[in-house]
């Protein structure tokens, strides 16, 4: 008998071979199947190490987080880094000292003001922050336990405000898990009100401030503690041993919610869910067991499957794309979603289908193209291991998730990751699928119509401008993070950074919507413009790709001219900074006039725009609402 | 039971090796926390933990105060993993 060999081996040998030769997306890969479903602790170390140590990841888009918290987390940064770059993301950690988040966040020139984060953490324990609350130190409900919590709510809330005051950074503040036990036992909640209804109460004001607060955001840890359960998250020993009270087991459960923030930060939030049918959707192979053998309904194991098509619904409902790409008899498919009592998923739930024998990825390539995304927003769900390989080796920018063998498991591989998650939920979001329906009827129309201007003047298309207000911030915001192919610079914009600029009348905030005869788009555009002196910057001009190619960019164009006319200014500049995907917005300013005046200092390209010579006017086909800047 | 050890070893050391950012092969019967710079207070508490992890063993704290070199570390683990 030989030494068996180490697991996980030869991923490791291709993990360092992809990161040494700069292959990014083959290490992701590699390092991805070294890590899930659950990484080891080791591993992270080891992939946390080399990432740092390789300059090629350097080209990864570096996010500055800063980490404050009440006890010892930096046992975390070895998850958190090691599992940021499966998400195609640097991170630049500042840890606060020991405890020193109050420090940290009330001393205006303390390290975490001056390292210029983006994102901001607090992590506080609430034993921590309130110690007569928890464990032996609890005296029972009264008017002194209320005093206790409510002064250790306005503290903590205070202590938000403050941070919101000076840092445009976004804030993670962590809500707080009931205690482990009850000091009362089970009398808890009869002598007045319990440990956990204080703790509920705390949480709840905690959400009434973060509402308030523009980019302060609630990262559920009593939800992550319960999901694991308080005595597997905690380890005591840990606790009075080195103050470092979760095991370290599972801050790669802690490390994942952060980076459902981050992503969501980043732009990197999935939009469209492709899912396989037999053994997916359904139990058994529709071509073998046909549409009365298939297994989905209320019993074992149907009914697991539709688990699966409700929280797929359900994230339908929240404006993820849904389509189909499976190896079938169109016909078959067609008779299960016409006949099938248990189908939840209908067929207007999916905006593209791509059921044929070719390969998959063939067909997320042509989804991707129906749908106007890019594959890395795409992710691919199947029970098919060789399916998924295919997938993952011909596109490594697509996210696959290979279903467990159990299909009761199903619902939980496919949610706890927090793929789609964003940060807001727009009206666009919640009628996305019925938007997709539009485009595809203006497709049709565009068919059928004789020229370009024939098509834009049937689309009956009117394009309303607004400043923005406190019910499109999150739109403009989430446009800003989402909007990756005409977006002249990319620049991310959380709602506080905006809010901001709105209340700078320096400053041009404006939102797009845009109407046709097939309906309401909704808020499709947005544009950021600073005015000084003689002279406007436009910092930010982007269009979602479900109107590109109607002229609305010109519109938009006209718009800040006038506006900034309006201003006595002259000289219009604009730039655009390159990217992988921005390829649509390049042409904007060479075709609209603009003289282009060579390179600025961060290697952007620049234009500018005599408006004195100069003028954009509105496209004829448009009917403009608000266009008196 | 020789192979079983010569397993274990390079297991442990393989732990040691990615937590410590060292060399695997550099790692012997001298290797402790007093001649490693990266081994130390912190580095030591991720290494138990993640050799706790590896090997599915719980240690106790006395012990983690005890593995504070390669040698120590095999002779507290080897019998835990010995007795499944």
């Amino acid at each position: 008998m030989t030494p068996e060999p180490v697991t996980g081996d030869s991923d490791r040998a291709e993990f360092l071979d992809a990161l040494a030769t700069g292959r990014v997306t083959h290490a992701m890969r590699a390092a991805r199947r070294l890590l899930k479903p659950r990484p080891r602790l080791h591993d992270l170390s080891f992939v946390r190490k080399a990432v740092a140590k390789t300059t090629h990841a350097a080209g990864i888009a570096p996010v500055r987080i800063a980490i404050l918290s009440s006890f010892s987390i930096e046992f975390l940064h070895d998850s958190f880094e090691a599992l940021a770059f499966l998400d195609g993301l640097r991170l630049e950690i500042y840890q606060a000292g020991f405890a020193q988040f109050r420090q940290d966040i009330l001393d205006s020139a303390s390290g975490l003001y001056a390292f210029e984060p983006s994102v901001v953490i607090l992590a506080v324990e609430g034993r921590d922050l309130i110690p007569q609350l928890y464990g032996g130190r609890y005296e029972g409900p009264g008017e002194k336990a209320d005093a206790t919590v409510a002064a250790a709510r306005d503290e903590l809330v205070g202590l938000i405000r403050t941070f919101r005051e000076r840092s445009k950074a976004v804030l993670l503040v962590h809500n707080f898990a009931p205690p482990r036990w009850r000091t009362l036992g089970i009398l808890d909640a009869y002598v007045g009100r319990g440990q956990a209804q204080y703790v509920n109460e705390l949480n709840d004001a905690l959400y009434v401030a973060s509402r308030q607060m523009p980019g302060v955001y609630v990262v559920d840890y009593a939800g992550l503690v319960m999901r694991y359960g308080a005595v597997n998250w905690y380890d005591t020993r840990m606790e009075h041993y080195a103050r470092a009270p979760i095991a370290q087991a599972h801050l790669p459960d802690l490390a994942g919610e952060y980076l459902k923030f981050c992503r969501a930060l980043a732009g990197r939030t999935k939009k469209c869910l492709v899912l396989d049918l037999d053994n997916t959707l359904w139990g058994g192979v529709l071509g073998e067991d046909g549409v009365q053998g298939i297994k989905l309904g209320p019993t074992y194991p149907g009914s697991a499957f539709m688990a699966l098509q409700e929280a797929i619904l359900s994230l339908h409902r929240r404006g993820v794309l849904l389509a189909i790409a499976s190896r079938n008899n169109p016909a078959d498919v067609d008779e299960v979603f016409a006949d099938h009592p248990h189908m939840l998923l209908k067929r207007e739930h999916f905006a593209a289908e791509q059921i044929h024998w070719g390969t998959k990825s063939d067909s997320l390539r042509a989804i991707a193209q129906k749908l106007s995304i890019g594959l890395e927003h795409i992710v691919f769900v199947d029970d098919n291991p060789v399916e998924c390989e295919q997938v993952a080796s011909e596109l490594p920018m697509v996210t696959v998730i290979h279903l467990p063998t159990r299909p009761e498991q199903f619902v939980d591989t496919l949610t706890l990751d927090g793929l789609f998650d964003s940060l807001s939920l727009s009206e666009e979001d919640r009628r996305r699928g019925d938007l997709y329906k539009q485009r595809d009827q203006a497709e049709e129309l565009r068919e059928r119509s004789t020229s370009l201007e024939d098509f834009y003047a049937r689309l009956q298309m009117e394009v309303v401008f607004a400043y923005v207000q406190p019910a499109s911030l999150a739109r403009a915001s989430q446009l800003t993070q989402k909007t990756n192919q005409f977006n002249v610079t990319t620049f991310r914009y959380g709602e506080a950074e905006i809010t901001a600029r709105m209340n700078d009348p320096s400053w041009l905030v404006t939102t797009v919507q845009v109407r046709d005869v097939f309906g309401d788009n909704g808020i499709v555009g947005f544009v950021m413009a600073q005015a000084t002196g003689d002279r406007a910057e436009i910092d930010t001009l982007l269009l979602s790709c479900r109107v590109i190619g109607r002229g609305v960019e010109t519109a938009m164009l006209a718009y800040l001219g006038a506006w900034a006319r309006s201003r006595e200014v002259r000289w219009l500049h604009g730039k655009i900074i390159l990217t992988a995907k921005n390829q649509p917005a390049r042409g904007l300013y060479d075709s609209h006039g603009f003289r282009r005046v060579g390179d600025g200092e961060n290697g952007e390209l620049c234009w500018i725009l005599d408006l004195k010579e100069t003028s954009i006017e509105y496209p004829s086909w448009f009917r403009i609402v608000g266009a008196s800047a | 039971v020789k192979i079983l050890r010569h397993a274990t070893e390079s297991r442990i050391k393989r732990v040691m090796a990615d937590v410590l950012g060292i060399d695997q092969h550099s790692i012997d019967e001298g290797t402790s926390m007093d001649g490693v710079a990266a081994w130390d207070s912190l580095s030591h508490i991720q290494l138990c933990v993640g050799l706790e992890q590896e090997f599915d063993v719980s240690l106790d704290v006395a012990e983690i105060e005890h593995m504070v070199s390669y040698r120590k570390i095999v002779e507290i683990l080897q019998p835990k993993v010995a007795e499944i």
